[in-house]
């Protein structure tokens, strides 16, 4: 582990992503499965955000449940959910949608245990109305960035990272079902963030591989898997990096909000934000990427390719290992041969080294002939 | 180029430096949600199909009623089917409910006495003898000091103490003909159930207030029996100095709107027309009010949310802490990592937090844009983001010092190609930022907000400050010779296959 990490942090190719995807899409397939069938039998716990109902938090150190529970069963709703929350706050739930009913318990609540802290009340269409809004936005949503992925990288990865932010979400979801944590607008938020993570990091590592793909690729000498190999290796550090940079500021989210009184809501969406980003990282190289290659080696032209390599007994074992020197091909080759991309992104040359003018360091590199 | 660079670096860090000044200047603060100071809101929906016009009209009255209250920033708007009102910080949260709530009745009360309003100073009394009067109870009894209205220390009867019964004093509204007044009212003689309508008219070439009483004994028949005691001077109705028949205020919301003199004993039609120096707009308001009574459609409330403030509190204290432990572990990892560099992205986030603040703070102060939790983590989340752009960036350095270049001529080359990595990935986030805000509600919308607004900074912080920061200091000799001191790999570690290096 450590020698992967200061092989990657020396910017060599020492994971074998390929052979590592099938690993990954038996992985993916176990916790899919198991999210489905979480959310299937145990179903989420709906908050009363979603299903309606009245909350209280009850700053109450000296009452237990069961007082609350008698005091509740005087206003016929002692079926009520009931908890204790940090030693001193009864938290309780309720499905009491009548607004009189609620303020009367609320009342009571405070003239006999304590003071509520915190009081909700949610009408029972409210619900509905904001998941209506939600799915529609996500829809809205997932179409527009697929079409800004086509359009400014390409469709097949347009698809690829569809599927894994899908991959994601449903991973969050199944954990939250298996977990019975209560879904909340915050974990909506949480759900939304890891989706825009997701979609960050998987658009940061398919950059990546285009600048190889297309810089490489017009040698010829590489099939799409060797590239997105060493793309990855190259990405992985960042991605690393990033997750932990994002992740530090959520682990203090969830410590402190572990410590601190009150702030229960905190933690459960800290702990839903760790669970994406770990997931959102993973999917960009394992899911993401393999998509977007098992859709790439299907094309004509990396088929041709292919078949030429394998006849010289070159794809045989594990993913070839492109070097560095290899692949530090002079860049000039890549604009004249194009990556091949449709669309606005083709216009815009890939930026090159300005030989002069950019100041005393530059050196005109030397062009390498091709060797064939 | 060069020239450039430092153009652009030092434009950035006077705008910033500018905009903390200034906000410290203005005395911006950004404006707390109410999960983090404590507060009340409500979601009131209409009972039946309501009008723009109608929802308007609720806003208004609301407005006015929680004025009362003394909130720093309400927040009440007109949603698609109702009215939200939304009011961080209020003290007095068992009050704010009921006011938002509960729907006015519309009063029909005679005057007692006209009174000044009161000088300054002057005690409230909690009230006595009040003993729930019969509607045409004699004004002799309060005049007479026998029956005291409780008062508050303007003088007149707060809100709790202004029962249907009683003899109460109130205040003419501030806009129409009286205000300036404290009114000496009795019982309620009529309620606004007795109206069928009202409209404001343009009548002998003035604006009146036309009104249409019900038929019957619920209506008409009972407005005259207070109109009869009122026009001759009855002892519930006196006359009173100046004026030649008894007044009849109409009270709404413990404010008299109107106090018509009666000028006939009784009302043949069931139309009666109220006259005065009336502008237009006062009288379509005068009208309105007595339209609707209260508010112009029934509101019950839908969702109701109470965060006390020490709950408030807890949670931003939480939110602050955690986000200054959070950013603390980022700066330890990425000068740990990167060393100068990693001072350099810290710099960049300094950056994109004093606008970000700065920005908060003016719409906070200006706009009433409150920020919540919802937002703070939206805000943690950019951190991520915002160090993400730096890491692109000093990992393609790397990258191309090992592929062979100079550490002073990659610098060039690849902040081009890392900024179009970022602004793709960036744009993608700012998408999904503006779809959220666009099309949901509540708590989504105020992540949405400060989502977005922090991916658009952290483009900002890196085309103006990062790169040009970096390019600043690949011209210093120690990014040359030193390079481990920027986190970078030392130059030309790649060895060609004819084992020539490459930048020889």
């Amino acid at each position: 582990m450590i020698g992967v990490l200061r092989g990657l942090y020396a910017g060599e190719t020492v994971i074998d992503f390929p052979r590592w995807w099938r690993v990954a899409a038996v992985a993916s397939g176990i916790a899919l499965l198991l999210s489905f069938g979480s959310f299937g039998l145990r179903g989420l716990e709906l908050g009363i955000d979603f299903a309606g109902g009245t909350s209280y938090e009850v700053a109450a150190p000296d009452a237990s449940i069961a007082d609350a529970r008698s005091l509740l069963r005087r206003f016929d709703a002692d079926g009520a959910r009931i908890q204790v929350v940090d030693g001193d706050t009864i938290r309780i739930r309720s499905d009491i949608d009548d607004p009189v009913r609620a303020a009367e318990i609320r009342d009571a609540l405070t003239a006999e245990l304590g003071p509520v802290e915190t009081f909700e009340q949610v009408g029972p269409t409210w619900g509905d109305e904001v998941t209506d809004k939600a799915v529609r936005a996500l829809v809205v949503f997932f179409l527009v960035v697929a079409l800004y992925i086509g359009v400014r990288l390409e469709w097949k990865m347009a698809a690829g990272a569809l599927v894994a932010v899908a991959h994601d979400i449903v991973v969050s979801v199944g954990v939250y079902s298996l977990l019975g944590v209560e879904v909340t607008p915050a974990t909506v938020i949480a759900f939304l963030t890891i989706m825009g993570y997701s979609l960050y990091d998987t658009i940061v590592v398919y950059d990546k591989v285009r600048q190889m793909t297309g810089r490489l690729g017009a040698t010829e000498r590489y099939t799409y898997n060797e590239l997105m190999n060493l793309a990855l290796n190259r990405v992985a550090m960042r991605s690393i990096n990033t997750s932990v940079t994002s992740a530090l500021p959520v682990v203090s989210l969830l410590v402190i909000g572990s410590m601190a009184l009150g702030a229960t809501a905190l933690r459960e969406f800290a702990l839903a934000l760790l669970v994406g980003i770990v997931v959102g990282s993973y999917s960009s190289l394992f899911i993401a990427a393999a998509i977007v290659a098992h859709l790439k080696e299907r094309e004509q032209r990396w088929i041709q390719i292919r078949s030429k390599l394998a006849g010289r007994g070159l794809l045989e074992g594990p993913t070839r290992i492109i070097g560095r020197a290899e692949a530090s091909v002079p860049d000039s080759r890549s604009s004249e041969s194009s990556d091949r991309v449709k669309g606005p992104a083709r216009r815009r040359p890939v930026p090159t080294a300005r030989p002069a003018g950019s100041g005393s360091g530059a050196l005109p590199r030397p062009r390498k002939k091709r060797r064939n | 180029m060069f020239r450039r660079q430092v153009s652009l670096l030092v434009g950035i860090l006077v705008v910033a430096v500018a905009a903390t000044a200034l906000t410290l200047f203005w005395g911006n603060k950004p404006l707390l949600g109410l999960d983090l100071q404590g507060g009340v809101s409500v979601r009131l929906t209409a009972t039946e199909p309501a009008t723009e016009e109608m929802l308007d009209q609720s806003v208004e009255i609301i407005r006015n009623r929680i004025d009362a209250l003394g909130v720093a920033e309400p927040e009440i708007s007109r949603t698609a089917d109702g009215v939200m009102v939304s009011l961080p910080g209020v003290d007095d949260q068992e009050r704010a409910l009921e006011l938002v709530g509960t729907t006015a009745e519309l009063r029909f009360r005679p005057v007692c006495e006209v009174l000044p309003v009161t000088i300054v100073g002057t005690r409230g009394s909690a009230g006595s003898g009040n003993m729930t009067a019969d509607p045409f109870a004699s004004c002799s009894l309060v005049r007479g000091g026998i029956v005291r209205p409780a008062t508050g220390d303007d003088g007149l009867t707060p809100p709790e103490a202004d029962l249907a019964e009683d003899f109460v004093i109130l205040g003419g509204s501030g806009t129409g003909s009286t205000g300036g007044y404290r009114y000496v009212l009795g019982p309620t003689v009529l309620t606004g159930d007795a109206l069928e309508d009202a409209d404001a008219d343009f009548i002998d070439f003035r604006w009146q207030v036309g009104v249409t009483l019900k038929k019957g004994a619920e209506g008409i028949e009972a407005f005259n029996d207070a109109s009869a005691r009122c026009f001759r001077g009855d002892e519930s109705c006196p006359l009173l100095p100046g004026y030649t028949n008894g007044l009849i205020a109409i009270v709404l919301d413990g404010e008299v709107i109107t106090a018509p003199q009666i000028r006939a004993p009784a009302f043949e039609r069931d139309r009666i027309i109220i006259s005065g120096s009336f502008e237009k707009q006062g009288a379509e308001d005068v009208a309105l009010a007595l339209r609707y009574g209260a508010l112009p459609v029934e509101l019950v409330a839908e969702n109701t949310r109470v965060v006390s403030a020490t709950i408030g509190q807890d949670s931003l204290d939480a939110g602050i802490v955690a986000g200054l432990v959070g950013l603390l572990l980022v700066a330890l990892f990425i000068v740990g990592y990167y060393r100068l560099l990693g001072l350099v992205a810290l710099a960049s986030l300094a950056i994109s937090g004093s606008l970000l603040w700065a920005i908060v703070a003016h719409l906070g102060t200006q706009s009433g844009l409150a920020l919540t939790l919802a937002g703070i983590t939206g805000i943690i989340v950019a951190v991520g983001v915002s160090v993400d752009s730096n890491v692109v960036y000093f990992e393609h350095l790397k990258e191309d010092i090992r592929d062979g270049r100079t550490a002073r001529s990659t610098v060039d080359r690849a902040f081009p190609i890392a900024f179009s990595t970022i602004v793709k990935a960036d744009t993608a986030s700012l998408i999904g930022a503006v779809l959220l805000w666009w099309l949901t509600v509540g708590a989504v919308r105020g992540f949405a907000f400060y989502l977005g607004l922090a991916t658009i900074l952290d483009l900002v912080a890196t085309y103006f400050f990062m790169g040009p920061m970096v390019r600043v200091l690949a011209r210093t000799s120690l990014f040359a010779h030193r390079p481990g001191l920027f986190g970078l790999p030392a130059s030309g570690a790649v060895v060609r296959p004819d084992n020539k290096p490459v930048t020889a």
